[in-house]
């Protein structure tokens, strides 16, 4: 008996300590992240490099307010692209989808997530990115395709998916009496769900928003394709801009002493912006 | 819910709302909308991919000639393996951890929600950047399949742990109450009668990190690297199946090979998708 | 800007929904020039920006001016989709990643082919450079080196597509055992690669990894030991031969100024190179005037 005891015990321990990991892998990526980028930081100083509009790395010139930009124009268009479709998709998959075909389509979404994002790039790059320059010239607005609305657009694909799921599954959460209810006063199948179900569903909606919003904030390899990655503020969506990520992972190889540290500066900024959006989503789902 | 309208009545009754005629029409663009495009996504990819596959692109050895796929697959596969060796233990026991023993409100519980969260939101890129600071440079594994899988466990930890979480919390507690009422100590509880209980959740869990892993890319050029040869050991460098195709395609030299890999991956895709439908169709009837 | 987003999603959904593939238009001289540009730090800018004399200075020292709206990617293929798909677009890559979806300009009246670049006509092209670690007594790569020198390894960089170095050294393989880390460049990759390949049938002894990053990369990692060959697609920093890295020229690479097929423009100048780098040319008619 003293000995299943002290196996109890250990185990417990076990579970722990493995509990423990994911603590510390967090403290460990904040560590070893703040460590490398805040050398570059003390030294171009924080707002010459939050603020600044020039990125010139071969002569130090580190400022990438642009790059911010970007990513805000970028997550913001993925977003506006991305998350009405997904939520009226998902309304469809809910309350339209004829029974047969409902299984094929969830496994189709399901294959959209899980479709690695070189792919989804090359799509972008050979197929909408033609599309947009066209339209640009179409419209005189001129450009090479490569710009914020194809990004936009690419990414709002690409977040397609999470929004799509976490949509439905909230959707399916509101009691069906609701529907029930509101139809029994004769209101038609729209009005049911749109006045009625997808209010109840309000928090989980916005939360696959903000999930969404997080995917697309941090996607790399496919906006490095489509964007055009230019290190300048954009002043209208038919030109090209950079991300965060793209600035990391395009220089990241070339990148030497504080030309290093500045990229790793700006995997900070980015892991800043994703925490933010955390704390958000926790903030949602503690008010639900 | 579902009942059978013929088209002239459903007119006449959108006829009084326009705004639910015009719901109604949105709702159904966005799912043919949404359909389309990964239907055309899927079509394009095939049609510029299959015609280049052969059997030389399974050929054992990668040469220039063939731009073969099996190293690259076989890389693939060890670095799932070997990410799942770490990850699985370490999530499911967590998620014990989380579910049994510490209290449902307790302030540890929360830490470890919102860290697991915070994980989950991480963007690959950053666990690329970390993963060679610290696995590559700091712990000198150098670029190998061993720093990449490493970097990979931390990536997966938080989709293991929360899927696990959730498949012990939907355990009754009936099963937990009538094991104790048999005598039965509490870790053996756990090991013979909720974990089993479990297994469906915790396999979807691990077969959706199996899918983050094969289409990972970002993070794996910086800790894996990208030889294009079978691996001598875990501590040699290989190029996962998302990276074969990134590298193919970026010299612009293999374009065609690039799209035959992602026939490849696609097929891979729609393989793990199948399984765990399969499994969860299994042990929902059984 | 609402209403244009407005016409912008209904044309999305028309083309998407007809198929219809918007004819192309007549070519257009007065369009701007869409330039793309590589990465700042790749091997192929910073030998292009050199050449074309790309450069100015800021604050005393001297920097790539390249436009900032210039549209940046780190990608040959990347670059040769865009340039294929836009009109008006033009680009630069190694000559021996050219193919037939875009065209390659005349540079002051000379065609870029090994032939000019021989004789010194087609003047737009950088050294592939490789550096053994300092110090190393690594067998396989040094024996490897010397192959690449010889008329055999040689025979392979002319097959590639690059210019073979004048001085050939003929070469017996030791063949020893081991194995040789190679890593660097993106450019050089492909080479190295083919390289590797016909190494391999002289010497079975040895095993070859190649490692694909990029010249920076390269010639630190070779540094500190963690390659034992590292690849340059430039010359080599004053900085990084005080380290102790010894450049061997392996081959010459042609770089090549593409266009769009459609685009007339046959020849450019230097000048005209220039100018549109500097972001100074915005359209056609101004850099054909």
């Amino acid at each position: 008996m003293i000995r299943q005891a002290w196996n109890e015990k250990i185990m417990q321990g076990v579970f722990f300590v493995a509990a423990c990991t994911s603590v510390l892998a967090v403290a460990f990526i904040c560590i070893f992240l703040f460590h490398n980028g805040t050398l570059a930081l003390s030294e171009i100083g924080i707002w010459d490099f939050l603020s600044g509009t020039v990125w010139r790395p071969n002569i130090e010139i580190f400022g990438i307010f642009p790059m911010i930009v970007g990513s805000v124009y970028i997550t913001a268009g993925a977003v506006l692209t991305g998350v009405p479709i997904g939520i009226f998709t998902a309304v469809f998959m809910a309350f339209y989808c004829p029974k047969k075909l409902y299984r094929p389509l969830k496994a189709s979404t399901d294959i959209l997530a899980g479709i690695p994002s070189v792919v989804y790039g090359f799509f972008g790059l050979v197929v909408i990115v033609p599309l947009i320059r066209d339209l640009g010239q179409f419209l005189g607005m001129g450009g090479n395709g490569n710009n914020i609305l194809t990004a936009s657009i690419l990414l709002g694909i690409m977040i397609l998916p999470t929004v799509i799921s976490v949509t439905e599954a909230s959707l399916r959460a509101v009691p069906s009496l609701y529907y029930e209810g509101a139809a029994a006063l004769g209101a038609t199948h729209e009005q049911c769900i749109f006045k009625v179900v997808v209010p109840a569903a309000k928090s989980g909606i916005l939360a696959a928003a903000v999930l969404g919003m997080g995917r697309a904030v941090g996607e790399t390899m496919a906006v490095i394709m489509v964007a055009g990655n230019q290190a300048r503020i954009p002043s209208d969506i038919f030109q090209g801009v950079r991300t965060l990520t793209a600035n990391v992972v395009i220089e990241m190889g070339y990148a030497a002493d504080l030309h290093r540290d500045a990229l790793i500066a700006t995997g900070v900024v980015l892991f800043a912006f994703i925490l933010i959006i955390n704390l958000f989503l926790a903030y949602l789902s503690r008010s639900k | 819910m579902k009942t059978m309208m013929n088209v002239q009545q459903k007119f006449l009754s959108y006829k009084n709302c326009p705004g639910s005629a015009m719901l109604r029409i949105m709702v159904l663009l966005s799912a043919v909308l949404t359909f389309g495009v990964l239907l055309f996504l899927i079509l394009h990819i095939v049609v510029q991919g299959l015609p280049h596959i052969s059997l030389s692109t399974f050929a054992w050895n990668y040469t220039t000639e063939n731009a073969s796929v099996t190293p690259a697959i076989i890389n693939t596969l060890v670095i799932t393996l070997l990410s799942l060796c770490f990850a699985a233990p370490l999530g499911i026991f967590s998620a014990i951890y989380l579910v049994e023993y510490a209290g449902k409100k307790s302030r540890f519980v929360e830490i470890i929600r919102i860290t697991t969260v915070t994980l989950a939101g991480i963007p690959s890129i950053i666990y690329g950047l970390f993963g060679m600071l610290f696995f590559v440079v700091s712990c000198g594994l150098g670029f190998s399949l061993l720093a990449g899988s490493l970097t990979l466990t931390i990536m997966i930890l938080p989709l293991i742990i929360r899927t696990t979480e959730e498949a012990l919390l939907a355990v009754p507690d009936i099963f937990r109450e009538g094991s104790y009422g048999l005598g039965a100590g509490k870790l053996r509880t756990i090991f013979r009668i909720v974990l089993p209980a479990a297994v469906p959740g915790i396999l979807a869990g691990i077969i959706l990190s199996v899918g983050r892993i094969a289409g990972e890319t970002a993070a794996l050029v910086y800790t894996a690297g990208t030889v294009a040869q079978l691996p001598g050991s875990v501590m040699s460098s290989g190029r996962s199946l998302a990276i074969h195709m990134f590298t193919l395609a970026n010299e612009g030299l293999y374009m065609e090979q690039a799209y035959a890999t992602a026939v490849i991956l696609l097929l891979f895709v729609v393989l793990i998708n199948a399984f765990s439908y399969y499994l969860a169709k299994k042990f929902v009837y059984a | 800007m609402k209403i244009k987003s407005l016409a912008a999603a209904v044309f999305m959904l028309c083309t998407l929904f007809s198929g219809i593939d918007s004819a192309r238009a007549e070519w257009n001289a007065s369009s701007p020039v869409s330039v793309i540009s590589r990465e700042d730090g790749s091997g192929t800018r910073g030998a292009f920006v050199e050449l074309f004399g790309v450069l100015g200075e800021i604050k005393g020292k001297k920097a790539d001016l390249t436009t900032l709206d210039a549209q940046i990617t780190n990608s040959t293929s990347v670059m040769m989709t865009t340039v294929a798909g836009d009109a008006y677009g033009i680009g630069y890559i190694s000559l021996g990643a050219l193919n037939d979806k875009v065209k390659a300009v005349k540079i002051n009246g000379a065609e870029p082919s090994i032939e000019n670049i021989q004789n010194g006509s087609y003047t737009v092209s950088r050294p592939f450079n490789i550096a053994a670690a300092p110090n190393t007594d690594n067998a396989v790569a040094l024996d490897f080196i010397a192959f690449i020198l010889s008329p055999k390894g040689q025979e392979v960089v002319k097959a590639g597509g690059y210019i073979p170095v004048a001085e050939q050294k003929e070469f017996s393989s030791a063949k020893p055992e081991g194995k040789a880390v190679v890593g660097g460049s993106s450019s050089v990759s492909p080479i190295m690669e083919k390289l590797a390949e016909a190494y391999k049938t002289v010497n079975p002894n040895a095993k070859l990894e190649l490692q694909v990053t990029d010249s920076t990369t390269g010639m630190i990692s070779a540094l500190n030991g963690n390659y034992d060959i590292g690849l340059a697609s430039r010359e080599l920093k004053a900085k990084e031969i005080e380290q102790g890295l010894k450049p061997v020229v392996i081959a010459t690479d042609g770089i090549a100024v593409i266009v769009n097929k459609n685009n007339p423009v046959e020849n450019l100048t230097n000048e005209q190179v220039r100018e549109i780098y500097l972001g100074n040319a915005k359209t056609w008619d101004e850099v054909s005037k």
